[in-house]
């Protein structure tokens, strides 16, 4: 199973469909997942998740905006989208009947007290 | 004057300067990405050294790094200080009595061993890490500080200790760039490795026996990129 973080790449790649690329990722986790994302991690994770065959990466042609340069473009492939899926469910089933009220949010048990 | 995305023109540079840290490809790329967003230059700065790090991590968890820094550059360069010592005391007795065949003969085996030893051995740490490079860098250095700042005044000339450096150098600049030694070049100075043990004398033999693995491997890799 994929971990947090290689979650939150998939889902980006996913969501951003053909316009998934670094910075474009990194925005849409730190602005929608609300974490920040530095790009050494999100660029070691990719490699990793590549490298299991959940995405897959590729140069684009180099761009103006980014001064000439190319950018890394990112597919999730459907192993991928499994694993994602797979992750999801699990946190979905393990939520299930749990609610984060007040009690359990207090920093210390027994402060209601 | 501004560089891209508001950051100030120093700050640009000095994050290019940073992104010589990594591959040419990543390079681009992370400053493609950069360079499109708007985040300041520190965390642009940060984002580029925290990337190197990790790939730098990343290599340190391979068994090559390793066996190059500490396996290799920094026993190498003890064993090359002696024998440079060696030579360059053979070519003095040479100079001081030319007539000698013997001292002709020793003195110049002692320097083609130092510069084939110097040269396969700087081959060998760049063919078998060159990421980092660095850190072997640093292991051969690391000795060569010592001796010249531990013994000054003793004979030990910087020249006398260090005829090694410029054959090493030569070597670690065919090594990062990919040359494949022919089988016959990798075998010549394979079976030509034992030669300084076996010069040496008393003392040093196991130190010089485990500097024989350099002249193996390549010796294998050149027989395997043959088949």
């Amino acid at each position: 199973m994929v971990g947090e973080f290689e979650y939150l790449i998939l889902s980006a790649a996913a969501h951003l469909g053909e316009d998934a690329y670094g910075a474009a990722m990194r925005e849409v986790i730190e602005t929608t997942g609300g974490r920040t994302c530095s790009l050494g991690a999100l660029y070691t994770t990719l490699d990793r998740l590549e490298a299991k065959g959940l995405v897959e990466t590729w140069m684009s042609a180099p761009t103006q905006q980014r001064g000439g340069r190319a950018r890394r473009m990112v597919r999730v492939t459907g192993e991928g989208a499994r694993a994602a899926r797979e992750f999801y469910q699990a946190v979905v089933r393990i939520s299930r009947g749990t609610v984060w009220g007040e009690s359990l949010l207090s920093p210390v048990r027994g402060d209601a007290a | 004057m501004r560089g891209p995305c508001g950051i100030s023109s120093a700050g640009w540079r000095c994050i290019e300067a940073a992104a010589g840290l990594l591959a040419p490809v990543e390079r681009e790329v992370v400053l493609g990405d950069l360079a499109e967003t708007d985040r300041g230059g520190w965390r642009g700065l940060g984002d580029v050294l925290g990337l190197a790090s990790r790939r730098q991590l990343a290599l340190w968890r391979n068994w090559r790094p390793w066996a190059a820094s500490f396996g290799l550059a920094l026993p190498a360069s003890l064993f090359l200080m002696g024998w440079s010592v060696a030579a360059s005391g053979a070519v003095a007795s040479l100079l001081g009595e030319p007539a000698q065949a013997s001292l002709l003969w020793l003195s110049l085996s002692r320097l083609f061993l130092v510069i084939s030893w110097a040269w396969m051995s700087g081959f060998v740490v760049s063919a078998v890490s060159r990421g980092t490079l660095w850190a072997s860098v640093l292991a051969c250095c690391g000795p060569c500080l010592y001796c010249l700042s531990e013994w000054p005044g003793h004979g030990l000339s910087g020249l006398r200790l260090l005829i090694f450096v410029l054959p090493g150098v030569w070597g670690v600049w065919r090594g990062r760039r990919d040359v494949r030694l022919g089988p016959g070049w990798a075998v010549f100075l394979a079976a030509l490795a034992p030669l300084a043990p076996l010069m040496s004398g008393k003392g040093g033999w196991l130190h010089c026996c485990w500097l024989l693995w350099p002249g193996w491997y390549l010796a294998a890799t050149a027989l395997r990129n043959q088949e």
